[in-house]
């Protein structure tokens, strides 16, 4: 059979042109409506946003049946829907899904005081007419999105370490995809918190900046666990990933000192972020972003879910594998001495925020990491590590089992080379690493 | 049901409609399902009193079987720049073979859609497309609308402009 299916005609339901429909009363009276949105779910499903309580609305309570005119952006050749009302859905995944990408929709036709979601009204796609007309040739189909994926997953299966997977995702994405602007958040359950772990194409890295759960498109697709792409910039302030949490709060002392800036785009005109889960369990977000409008669409959201899926795999397993390994053996060979100046860290002990000098260097989990390495670094002249010590230490307060310690450390490791190169942690082998410290430190804890 | 001697669609509006902007029509079946089609051209007589709107005979099949089984129709206009938008609607509509002298409205409405599309920010060469028919297969769809409805998107979307059929 060579039906049109919905996923042939995605193109259409970009928004790019508004989209009609048409109902009709019991009365038998037909009615017109714009439609800001048509929504992909999936092979047989769209949503519509449901924003007012107009004749649309009642009519559809009253005859489900409905039709959309669609408009090809590229073509101009017509499509038409033939839909079947079935339900509103006003929380979830599929709602929060729509209404991040209305809000950007809002934003660039200048309605964002008249759009508002209320509820998404799934419909069962029952038939799609391709309209005969005169369209434009199609233009050539994007090609080596799949070939991307396939070598993206090539690399991802021979990583042995988060750095090397988080490496493979950004370069395929930089490379494969020419996106400019990218970052991978881990999620940390105990806080509610997402952190960068690695990024690509900012002024700086950001490395251990945070988002709170929910906040901007990065915290709505880790709170949903759901793709979130906005195709044009948002004014609203609820998918604005740059203004800050606890500066938002007033916070300040500590927990302002400990900010360390988000890296994004002030200004960003299109954004996708996708949610990085393992066995039902959200473990980060993958997130790219554009100056310009309209730069992501089905197609990278396919590819960016199918990398998050591997990605969220080769996590699992590179952690796992990790945490296998017994205690370290001592050092092969006696490290050489340390010299120069001292180093001055503090630790604040409430938040295990750990400062070098006067500027702030890590705190949280990672930070207890830090602080245990250098003491015993200090007491014992111990240089060699395992993840599983860690694991057991109750000093670190891991906060449960599945917590990805990998993680940690790379936040730990990436934050050294940027902010204390005189302190490297260097991967020894599988769940076991070194501590190398060149100059004398000096240790000083603050309760 | 009144015929008003004055239809009170505000002079803006009217003005808008006359001019050629987008036009959706839609009708329904005996089943009430829904048809719809966009029109290919459109001419508003007599303060908005008198509608013509011209669509394809092969792309509108089934929106031209059921106004000629005399289904209402309901006709949206709108400015693709600002989204002021009116809803006609009427309950009976007579149906004709486009004829030569429709042709210059249809090159206006033409031209007109043009420019309105391009203040969205989309090139001539894809409205041309989105509205290109062939004279021989369009079909005059007439009506007097008895009511009106401004449809600006927002909370006061559906808000009558003329009273008539309950």
């Amino acid at each position: 059979m060579n039906e049109l299916q919905l996923p042939d005609i995605r193109a259409c339901l970009e928004g790019a042109i508004p989209a009609n429909m048409a109902t009709c009363a019991g009365d038998g009276t037909p009615n017109v409506a714009f439609l800001s949105q048509v929504y992909y779910v999936d092979e047989e499903h769209v949503a519509l946003s449901f924003q007012f309580f107009n004749k649309t609305r009642q009519n559809i309570l009253a005859n489900p049946q409905a039709a959309v005119l669609l408009l090809h952006p590229q073509t101009a050749a017509f499509y038409r829907l033939h839909l079947r009302y079935l339900r509103t859905e006003t929380s979830g995944p599929l709602f929060e899904g729509m209404k991040a990408q209305l809000a950007g929709i809002a934003s660039h036709s200048g309605m964002q005081a008249v759009f508002k979601l209320l509820g998404a009204d799934v419909y069962r796609v029952e038939r799609i007419e391709a309209v005969p007309g005169e369209p434009l040739p199609a233009p050539m189909p994007r090609g080596g999105m799949l070939a991307a994926v396939r070598r993206c997953s090539e690399q991802l299966a021979r990583c042995a370490s988060l750095d090397e997977a988080l490496n493979a995702v950004l370069s395929t994405l930089t490379h494969s995809m020419g996106v400019q602007h990218a970052m991978v958040l881990m999620f940390d359950p105990a806080a509610q918190r997402l952190y960068t772990v690695a990024s690509s194409g900012y002024a700086t890295s950001g490395i251990g900046s945070e988002v709170q759960l929910g906040q901007g498109v990065i915290g709505v697709a880790a709170r949903e666990r759901t793709p979130v792409r906005i195709t044009h910039m948002t004014n609203a302030a609820t998918y604005t990933q740059a203004v800050r949490s606890s500066f938002q709060a007033g916070a300040g002392g500590i927990e302002a000192a400990t900010e360390i800036p988000y890296p994004g785009l002030a200004q960003p005109r299109s954004q996708l972020a996708v949610p990085v889960l393992a066995a039902g369990r959200l473990l980060g977000v993958l997130f790219v972003e554009s100056p310009d409008d309209m730069r992501f669409g089905y197609e990278d959201e396919d590819m960016l879910v199918a990398m998050a899926g591997q990605l969220g795999a080769t996590m699992e397993l590179v952690q796992v594998a990790g945490d296998a390994v017994e205690a370290a053996p001592m050092a092969a060979g006696p490290e050489p001495a340390a010299s120069g100046e001292p180093l001055h860290l503090r630790r604040f002990g409430g938040t295990d925020s750990v400062f070098v000098g006067d500027d702030y260097l890590i705190k949280g989990v990672a930070g207890a990491i830090l602080w245990k390495l250098l003491r015993d670094h200090a007491g014992q002249g111990r240089c060699d590590f395992s993840n599983r010590e860690l694991r057991l230490d109750p000093s670190i307060r891991l906060p449960d089992v599945t917590d990805n310690l990998e993680a940690r450390l790379v936040l730990l490791r990436r934050r050294l080379a940027e902010q204390c190169p005189a302190i490297r942690i260097e991967k020894t082998g599988r769940g076991r690493f070194r501590l190398h410290v060149e100059r004398p430190v000096v240790l000083t804890e603050i309760s | 049901m009144k015929t008003m001697s004055r239809p009170p669609i505000p002079p803006e509006l009217l003005a808008m409609m006359a001019r050629g902007v987008s036009v959706i029509v839609a009708s329904r079946d005996a089943e009430l399902r829904p048809s719809m089609m966009r029109a290919m051209g459109s001419n508003v007589e007599n303060e908005g009193q008198r509608i013509t709107v011209f669509v394809s005979r092969a792309q509108s099949r089934q929106l031209l079987q059921d106004v000629a089984a005399g289904a209402p129709i309901a006709a949206v206009f709108s400015e693709p720049a600002t989204h002021h938008c009116v809803q006609v609607k009427a309950s009976r509509v007579a149906v004709r073979d486009a004829a030569p002298r429709d042709e210059p409205l249809l090159v206006r409405y033409l031209a007109s859609m043009e420019r309105e599309v391009q203040r969205v920010g989309f090139p001539p060469h894809l409205t041309r497309a989105m509205l290109a028919c062939r004279l021989p297969d369009l079909a005059a769809v007439e009506f007097e609308p008895e009511q009106a409805f401004d449809q600006t998107p927002g909370p006061r979307a559906g808000k009558p402009l003329m009273d008539g059929a309950p």
